[in-house]
């Protein structure tokens, strides 16, 4: 006898599971939706920036300054820069990144499309001969896919610029020496594996948030439920993703 | 799937007088029959009113018209197509004739008014140039009397305003039918009265012909050139409000107290 939660849990897997077979399915057919897709690009990436920013920056100086005790006891403090970069690169900055995302981007799908659907406007677009999963699914998940790796990159740049201000708070690297011993440590292996797997954090932010919106029910209250568990679902995705990336990057021997 | 059902010979002739044929369309959700074998017609030019109770199955009814929901059995035919039969293309085609107002309105919240009404002409009438569609969004405001909240955003206007705007996105398309689920609900007497009234003008207008769910006997008297009620998920009766009003039958009768 299976669990009745067990249950709920298999069903909800294969559904998202079906939901994202039809992403594939309907994304890459004609009629391309660009103009929607650029829109969500600006949404899901642009307005994201600042946020993404501004916790890149205090993550980068947070960690050099916890880190310089440890360092500082080791006799190793000429080692921050290189260990910092190290953490930041391949896994603070990927990864709370894709946490904000999941927050900001994942509860705003979930919401947005989880009220068009309790209002009808879903049904409202398929009247008007537009297939409402091509026009605000494929699009969401598909600027969620391509705009986070982006944001990604932008926060390891921050990250590590909160780093080079979080060494000198205590002791004084001087910008070039800082610098060159951030590139001098980090490897293409570190860099490139750490950004393909945030093509992954994307595509799961945005299918959990378009599959929750998409499947909302229940008027206003299935709404906030949607956003909720868009947001508990997809930040739980990023941490298996992220464990599997891990044991993939080792197995292959990338690091 | 829904098996092919043939079309009589008689019903043929009879569905090229008439826009929309329904027979014996039946519909459950779970243990819950909505729609038993539901047979109906609706002639060109006439608006007919559906009248039942919450939850009878009336929005369920049109929304099988326009293809939102697939019967489980029973053939719709809408200007010649058996509805559960097309696939999405020749579905699309159907409903560039066929408006629908939704009961919530169903406007985008994020777009503006003519973003609202353009939506539908851009999907439908992929040629059309930009000065035609501005042409057609005018005209519709103007059929509304809203033409000066063209640049507004949805958020900004009245329920009634809002009801109007969605009217007017029904009719841009210049459809050969429309079907209302529940026009008036939700707005005061006298602005249910004027889209009542906005919706008559409207079909003598255009010559269109429409199917409005309703249960406000005030909307129903002004549109209706005849009543169906859905009781049991059945075509209990169909005639004038007149002769309804005035029936014997009880369970007609609890309609028109």
């Amino acid at each position: 006898m299976i669990p009745v939660i067990f249950k709920r849990f298999l069903n909800e897997t294969g559904d998202i599971t079906r939901f994202a077979g039809r992403f594939f399915k309907e994304a890459f057919k004609p009629r391309y939706e660009f103009a929607e897709l650029l829109r969500q690009c600006y949404f899901i990436g642009y307005k994201s920036l600042p946020l993404v920013a501004i916790t890149a920056f205090i993550m980068g100086l947070v960690i050099t300054i916890q880190s310089r005790p440890t360092l500082v006891e080791f006799g190793a403090e000429a080692w921050l820069p290189k260990m910092v970069s190290v953490s930041l690169v391949r896994e603070i900055a990927p990864v709370i990144t894709a946490l904000i995302c999941a927050g900001k981007i994942g509860s705003g799908i979930g919401a947005e499309l989880g009220s068009m659907k309790v209002t009808e406007q879903i049904d409202a677009m398929e009247v008007s001969g537009t297939n409402p999963f091509k026009y605000l699914v494929a699009t969401r998940i598909m600027a969620a896919t391509l705009t986070i790796p982006i944001l990604v990159v932008l926060a390891d740049a921050v990250s590590l610029y909160g780093g080079y201000l979080g060494v000198n708070i205590r002791g004084v690297v001087s910008w070039d020496l800082y610098w060159n011993q951030v590139f001098d440590t980090l490897a293409f292996s570190d860099v490139i594996p750490s950004i393909i797997k945030t093509f992954f954090f994307g595509f799961a932010i945005g299918t959990i948030g378009c599959y929750k919106g998409y499947n909302s029910n229940k008027g206003t209250e299935g709404v906030g439920r949607s956003a909720n568990s868009a947001v508990v679902i997809s930040s739980l995705l990023v941490f298996i993703l992220d464990l599997l990336a891990v044991q993939i990057i080792d197995l292959l021997s990338l690091t | 799937m829904i098996a092919k059902t043939e079309i009589s010979e008689s019903d043929k002739q009879t569905a090229n007088e008439t826009v929309i044929q329904l027979r014996n369309v039946s519909k459950s959700f779970g243990s819950n029959n909505v729609l038993k074998s539901f047979t109906f017609d609706l002639h060109k030019g006439d608006t007919v009113v559906v009248l039942g109770k919450s939850g009878s199955g009336k929005s369920v009814l049109i929304k099988c018209i326009i293809g939102l929901i697939k019967p489980d059995s029973g053939t719709i035919n809408v200007l010649g197509k058996n509805i559960p039969e097309l696939n999405n293309e020749e579905l699309d085609m159907i409903r560039a004739k066929v408006g629908f107002l939704f009961q919530s309105n169903a406007l985008y919240d994020s777009m503006t008014v003519r973003e609202n009404l353009e939506f539908p002409l851009r999907r439908h009438k992929a040629k059309m140039s930009k000065s035609q569609i501005d042409e057609l969004v005018v005209e519709a405001l103007t059929n509304v009397g809203l033409a000066h909240t063209i640049d507004m955003r949805t958020s900004e206007l009245s329920g009634g305003m809002k009801k109007r705007i969605a009217l007017a996105r029904t009719l841009i398309l210049k459809p050969e039918i429309i079907l209302y689920d529940e026009p008036t609900t939700g707005l005061d007497p006298i602005t249910g009265k004027e889209i009542s009234k906005l919706m008559r003008e409207l079909a003598k207008k255009y010559n269109t012909s429409s199917i409005v769910i309703s249960h406000d006997l005030n909307c129903v008297k002004i549109v209706a050139d005849s009543i169906v009620m859905l009781i049991d998920g059945k075509c209990y009766a169909q005639d004038i409000y007149e002769n309804l009003e005035r029936s014997s039958d009880k369970k007609i009768q609890e309609f028109f107290i």
